[in-house]
C-alpha cells in the first residue's frame, strides 16, 4: 500500500491553518512514527488520511488513486484509532467488536475478534459491558477495533495514552510486529514509543514536515549540538535550549541543545529525544526570524 | 448492498438498548390512552370507541416516543464519540440509511406487538362486531404508519440541526401542529388522523383509504425532507452547507429528495376524496339556473355498476328530452366532482364541458344539445366519488364496498339541473348491478327487484322512480317485515349486527313502538301508504327520512348504547327508545339542544319509552326502572355543588368542566325533563290528556322557517308555565 501526500494544505473554517503544503510519501511495509508538539498538525494529517476531512488544497493519492475516489477502498483497508474516541457503553467488548467487524465487512468475525481480544489482553473482559471498563481497558478496546481484520493500513493517534508502562511495551511490540507486513502510522508525544520500533520518523511542527527519515538520521543530525553542563557554570548565552535538569549531589546537571555549544558545555551523544528537541528548537528559532 | 448487510447489525444494536425497549413497551401500552384520555373519534360505535381511539392514541403516543428514540439514537454515536470509529469504517451517509432502516424496523416490530397485544382486548371489548380486516387496517394505518413518519421527521430535524435540543423542539412544534390547529384538517393531521367514526356493521374502506392517502402524502413529504437532510449530514469536517455542496455532487440524491417532495405536493393538491365546492353554504347557483325554455324530460334510464373493490362507480344514463322551442339549448348537470363524463346524442359524441364550478358536492357540466324536437342524450360517467368538502371532518359518507354502499343523487347518476319535469315527473328506471350478497334498497317508496343474475354471482336490480334525484342504499342487509300500526315495516339492518338486534328483541321493539306511537300520536309523516322502510345506515351522525323510508343510524344500536340504563331498563328498552326517536327527533324535529336547557328530543323520547314500557311490563316495573331512577338522579343533580355554585365550575380546567357539564346535561335531558313531563301529565289531569296534547303537537302545522318543536310550544299546549313544572 502506498500513500502520496502532495502539497496538501488544510485550513479550518475558523481560519486556523493546520497544514501548509505538506508533501509526504508513505509506503508499506513500515512503521512510521509521527512526532510533533501540540498543534503541529499530526491529528489533522491523520484525519485527512482517513477521509474524515478533505484538504483545502493538494492531493492525497492512495495507490495512485485520488482519495476522493478511493475512499471506500481505503476505509475497507484501514484500522484507525483516533486520539479522542468513544465506545457504545451498553455493549459488551465482544458485541462492540462484532459490531465494528460487521461495519468493516469481515467475513469471519468470530476468529478475528478472538485474535484481537487476545492481542490486547482483554480475554477476561470480553463479555463485560464497556461501561464497566477502566480508561486503559477502553483504550485497549480501541486498539483492538483498529486491529480487527488485519487491515493493511493502520493509523494510531496517541495509542498508549492511559496505558501502564508494561502495557506500553506490549503494544509497542505489537505495532512493530504488525508493521512487518503493513503500513503503520503511529503518532505520539512519547519519544520512547517510537525510538525502539519505528523504522521511519516524520517530525512536524506548525503544519510542516521538518524531517523525514530514519531515527538514526535524526539522531545524526543533532550530533555536536547536544551537551551537558553544571548549572552553576552556565553563562547567559542565547540559543542554548535546556532539555533536561537533573539534581545530583554535586549540583544541577543540565542537558541542552544549541546550534553552537558554548565552551562550558561538554558535548554529549545525542538521544532521539535530544535530536527531536533540537529540530523543533531550531525550527522555532528560524520561524521567529 | 452494504446498507442491507449492515441493517441487521444496526437493528441488533438498537434492540440491545434499554431505551429502545422502553419506547417499544410504552408504545404497545399507549392504545390504553384511547380508552381513557384521548378520544378523537367522537361517534359512539364500538369500533370508534374501542378500535379507532386506541389505535389513533397509540399512533400519536408511539410517534412521539419513536421520535424521541430517533433523536437520542442518532445522537448516541456522536455523544459517545463512537462516530469517529464508525465513520472511519463506513461513510456517515451509509450509516444514516442503516440507522433509519433499523429504527423503522423497530417501529414495525412495535406496531406488530401492539396489534398482537391489543387483539384479545379489542375482541373482548367489541364483541360480535369485531372484524379482523378493520382491526388490521386500523392498527396499520392509525398506529403503524405514525411511527415511520415520526422517525423521518425527527431524523430529518436531527440531520439538519445536529442538535438534540433543537431537534426535539422542532419535532414538538411539528407534532403540536398536528394535534392542535391541524387536527381537523384531514390532510394535515399527520400524527393523529382525522377520524370521527368507524362503522361496526358495515365497511370502513373510505375512511381507511383517506387515511392511507394522508399517510402516503406525508410519507413522501417527510421522506423528501429526510432526503434533503441526508444531503446535509456533516462529513469531511464541513458544516451544513459544505456537506450539502459535497453531497449534491451525486445528482441522483437531490433528485430523489425533490421528486419525493413533488410527489407529496401533487398528492396533497390532487387528493381524490373531497371536492372544491363553493364554501359559501348559502350559495344556490346550481338550483337557480334558468330552466331550458320549452324543454321537458320525457324519461331517463340509468345503468349503474359500482366497483365494490375499487370503491368506484361506472354508469350510463340515457335522457330523452322533448324540445318545443325549436332552438338549440344547453343541458346542465350536477355530477359528482370525482366523476368524469362523456356525452353522445343519437350515437354521435357531443362536447361535455366541465365548467369548473362546484357547489353542494356537485360539479357543473354543460352539454350543448341540438334544436331537435326529441333528443336522446347518453351520458357515460364514472370515477371515484368525492365527498363534500364541508364534511371533511366526518369522513366515510360515499362508502362503496361489497357489504355497503350509499349512492346519493349526483353520485347515482348525473343530476339534471335545468329541465322541467314532464307530466309524469322525472320518470326514471334505474338498474344497478351489485355483488350477490347485497340487497338494493331505494330510499323512498320504490322497491327494487332482481332482474338478472350473472355468472359471477352478481345480480342486477331494477327499480323505478320519478323524483329528480335518488338515493340508493345497498348492503349485506337482513330484512325483517313487521306488521305494526296498520302498516308493514320493512326493517333492514346489517347482517353483522343480527345477533345484537335479535338479542335486543329488535322486531318486538319496532312493533311495540310503532303500535304505541301510531295509536297515541299518529302515523309518521314519511310513512307512505302502507309500508315504511326502516334502514339501518352506516354511522352518519343522525338519521333522516323521506316518503316511505327512514334511516336509523347504526350508532344508536351498538351494544354499549343498548346497555345504557339511562335510556331504558335493558337492551330491548333502549331499542324502543331509539325507535321512539322516529317520532320525537325525526318526525318532529328539535333545534340543537341548548346545553343549559333540559328541553331536547330526549325528554319526550324517554317519557314515551317509559309509557311504552309501562304498557308492556306494568306500572311497578316502569316506576322502579324509570321514574324512581329519574328522581334519584335529579335529587343528586339539585344537590350537586356545581349546580348550586356554577361560578366554581368555570374555575375548573376545561376538560374537567366539560366532563361535569356533560354529566349535568345528561341528567337535565334524560331525567329532569321526563320528570317535568310527568309532572305536566299530572297537572293536565291524566295520561290520556297528555297523549292528546302530544298528539296535537306531533300533528301540528309546521312553520317551514322554524319547523322545530320548542319547550314553549309544549308548555303552551299544556297550558302551563315553566315555573309550574319546577321540581324543586
Amino acid at each position: 500500500m502506498e500513500l502520496n501526500i502532495q502539497n496538501v494544505s488544510m485550513t479550518y473554517p475558523n481560519g486556523k491553518q493546520a497544514l501548509k503544503g505538506l508533501d509526504l510519501d508513505l509506503k508499506s511495509p513500515s512503521l512510521i512514527g509521527l512526532l510533533g508538539p501540540n498543534g503541529a498538525g499530526k491529528s489533522t494529517l491523520m484525519k485527512l488520511l482517513v477521509a474524515a476531512l478533505t484538504p483545502t488544497a493538494g492531493t492525497i493519492l492512495v495507490d495512485g488513486q485520488p482519495l476522493e475516489k478511493a475512499e471506500r477502498q481505503l476505509k475497507a483497508r484501514l484500522g484507525y484509532l483516533p486520539q479522542d474516541f468513544g465506545l457504545f457503553d451498553e455493549l459488551t467488548v465482544t458485541q462492540f467488536l462484532d459490531y465494528m467487524a460487521a461495519l468493516k465487512g469481515l467475513k469471519q468475525p468470530k476468529v478475528a475478534i478472538r485474535a484481537v481480544i487476545q492481542a490486547v489482553n482483554l480475554e477476561e473482559k470480553a463479555r463485560v459491558p464497556i461501561r464497566t471498563l477502566s480508561g486503559g481497558q477502553r483504550q485497549r478496546v480501541g486498539i483492538a477495533q483498529a486491529l480487527l481484520g488485519d487491515p493493511p493500513f493502520l493509523i494510531f493517534d496517541e495509542p498508549t495514552v492511559g496505558l501502564d508502562p508494561e502495557e506500553r511495551i506490549h503494544f509497542r511490540n505489537l505495532f512493530s510486529r504488525a508493521a512487518q507486513e503493513r503500513l503503520v502510522l503511529l503518532s505520539t508525544h512519547i519519544i520512547e514509543d517510537v525510538q525502539s520500533v519505528c523504522g521511519q520518523l516524520v517530525v512536524m511542527d506548525h503544519g510542516q514536515v521538518l524531517f523525514t527519515g530514519t531515527p538514526e538520521a535524526l539522531i545524526q543530525s543533532a550530533a555536536s549540538h547536544v551537551g551537558v553542563f553544571w548549572e552553576r557554570e552556565a553563562g547567559q548565552e542565547a540559543g542554548l535550549h535546556i532539555t533536561a535538569r537533573v539534581n545530583t549531589s554535586h549540583g544541577v546537571r543540565c542537558r541542552a541543545v544549541a546550534d553552537t555549544l558554548p565552551a562550558y558545555v561538554q558535548p554529549s551523544e545525542p538521544s532521539l529525544e535530544d535530536a527531536y528537541l533540537y529540530l523543533i528548537h531550531l525550527h522555532s528559532k528560524e520561524a521567529a526570524l | 448492498m452494504k446498507t442491507l448487510r449492515l441493517f441487521p447489525l444496526e437493528l441488533g444494536r438498537l434492540l440491545r438498548s434499554r431505551l429502545t425497549w422502553l419506547a417499544v413497551l410504552l408504545t404497545v401500552l399507549s392504545p390504553a390512552a384511547g380508552l381513557t384520555l384521548y378520544k378523537p373519534a367522537t361517534a359512539s360505535t364500538m369500533l370508534s370507541m374501542y378500535l379507532a381511539n386506541p389505535a389513533i392514541a397509540g399512533g400519536a403516543a408511539g410517534g412521539i416516543l419513536f421520535a424521541l428514540l430517533t433523536v437520542f439514537d442518532l445522537d448516541r454515536a456522536r455523544r459517545s464519540r463512537a462516530d469517529v470509529l464508525t465513520d472511519a469504517a463506513v461513510s456517515p451517509l451509509t450509516m444514516a440509511w442503516v440507522r433509519l432502516l433499523a429504527l423503522i424496523a423497530a417501529a414495525a416490530l412495535t406496531a406488530g406487538l401492539a396489534m398482537l397485544a391489543w387483539l384479545p382486548v379489542s375482541r373482548w371489548l367489541m364483541g360480535a362486531v369485531f372484524d379482523g380486516v378493520d382491526y388490521a387496517l386500523a392498527y396499520l394505518l392509525f398506529l403503524g404508519l405514525a411511527l415511520p413518519l415520526a422517525i423521518l421527521a425527527a431524523g430529518a430535524a436531527y440531520q439538519f440541526t445536529r442538535r438534540t435540543d433543537l431537534s426535539l423542539v422542532l419535532f414538538a412544534a411539528f407534532a403540536g401542529l398536528s394535534l392542535t390547529v391541524w387536527a381537523d384538517d384531514w390532510q394535515l393531521c399527520w400524527l393523529n388522523p382525522c377520524v370521527w367514526a368507524l362503522s361496526d356493521d358495515f365497511s370502513n374502506f373510505r375512511v381507511f383509504r383517506s387515511v392511507a392517502w394522508m399517510r402516503l402524502t406525508w410519507l413522501a413529504a417527510l421522506a423528501g425532507a429526510w432526503g434533503v437532510s441526508y444531503l446535509c449530514i456533516r462529513q469531511y469536517g464541513k458544516g451544513l452547507l459544505g456537506s450539502l455542496a459535497r453531497s449534491v455532487r451525486r445528482v441522483w440524491r437531490p433528485v430523489i429528495a425533490l421528486a419525493l417532495l413533488a410527489c407529496s405536493g401533487t398528492a396533497y393538491a390532487a387528493q381524490p376524496f373531497y371536492d372544491n365546492s363553493n364554501p359559501d353554504l348559502t350559495a344556490m347557483e346550481l338550483y337557480e339556473l334558468d330552466y331550458a325554455e320549452g324543454v321537458t324530460l320525457l324519461d331517463r334510464t340509468v345503468q349503474v355498476f359500482p366497483d365494490t373493490d375499487a370503491g368506484t362507480v361506472e354508469g350510463q344514463a340515457v335522457y330523452r328530452f322533448h324540445n318545443t322551442s325549436g332552438k338549440a339549448w344547453t343541458a346542465c348537470f350536477g355530477v359528482d366532482p370525482g366523476y368524469d363524463l362523456t356525452a353522445s346524442v343519437d350515437g354521435e359524441t357531443v362536447s361535455a364541458v366541465r365548467t369548473g364550478y362546484e357547489e353542494s358536492n356537485m360539479a357543473l357540466w354543460e352539454i350543448a344539445l341540438p334544436a331537435d324536437g326529441e333528443v336522446e342524450l347518453t351520458l357515460e360517467y364514472g370515477g371515484f366519488p368525492k365527498d363534500w368538502n364541508l364534511s371533511s371532518t366526518v369522513q366515510g359518507d360515499p362508502e362503496i364496498s361489497e357489504i355497503y354502499l350509499c349512492l346519493e343523487n349526483q353520485r347515482l347518476f348525473p343530476y339534471l339541473l335545468n329541465v322541467l319535469p314532464g307530466e309524469e315527473g322525472y320518470p326514471t328506471t334505474v338498474e344497478v348491478t351489485l355483488p350477490g350478497a347485497m340487497l338494493a334498497i331505494p330510499f323512498g317508496t320504490s322497491d327494487a327487484a332482481v332482474v338478472a343474475e350473472h355468472e359471477d354471482g352478481a345480480r342486477t336490480w331494477r327499480y323505478a322512480s320519478n323524483s329528480p334525484g335518488g338515493i340508493l342504499y345497498a348492503g349485506d342487509y337482513v330484512r325483517q317485515d313487521i306488521q305494526a300500526g296498520g302498516i308493514t315495516l320493512e326493517f333492514y339492518y346489517g347482517r353483522k349486527h343480527q345477533a345484537v338486534m335479535e338479542a335486543a328483541g329488535a322486531a318486538d321493539a319496532v312493533r311495540a313502538v310503532v303500535d304505541y306511537c301510531t295509536a297515541h300520536y299518529g302515523q309518521l309523516s314519511f310513512g307512505a301508504g302502507d309500508t315504511l322502510k326502516l334502514i339501518q345506515s352506516r354511522v352518519a351522525g343522525g338519521g333522516y327520512a323521506v316518503d316511505g323510508a327512514s334511516l336509523l343510524d347504526e350508532a344508536d344500536f351498538t351494544t354499549v348504547n343498548l346497555d345504557d340504563t339511562g335510556k331504558g331498563g335493558g337492551a330491548g328498552e333502549v331499542m324502543i327508545h331509539e325507535l321512539v326517536h322516529q317520532w320525537w327527533g325525526l318526525g318532529n324535529m328539535f333545534d340543537t339542544a341548548d346545553a343549559a336547557s333540559p328541553w331536547s328530543a330526549e325528554g319526550l323520547t324517554v317519557y314515551t319509552t317509559y309509557r311504552i314500557v309501562k304498557e308492556l311490563y306494568g306500572a311497578d316495573y316502569a316506576q322502579k326502572h324509570y321514574v324512581d331512577q329519574w328522581r334519584q338522579a335529579v335529587d343528586g343533580y339539585y344537590l350537586s355543588f356545581y349546580v348550586r355554585h356554577p361560578d366554581y365550575l368555570e374555575r375548573l380546567p376545561e376538560d374537567k368542566q366539560l366532563e361535569i357539564t356533560n354529566a349535568l346535561t345528561y341528567v337535565r335531558q334524560y331525567c329532569e325533563m321526563p320528570l317535568k313531563i310527568l309532572k305536566a301529565e299530572q297537572l293536565v289531569g291524566s295520561e290520556s290528556a297528555m297523549d292528546q296534547i302530544l298528539r296535537g303537537l306531533f300533528n301540528r302545522e309546521l312553520d317551514p322557517a322554524y319547523p322545530y318543536l320548542t319547550y314553549q310550544d309544549f308548555l303552551d299546549a299544556c297550558g302551563l308555565t315553566e315555573e309550574a313544572l319546577d321540581l324543586g
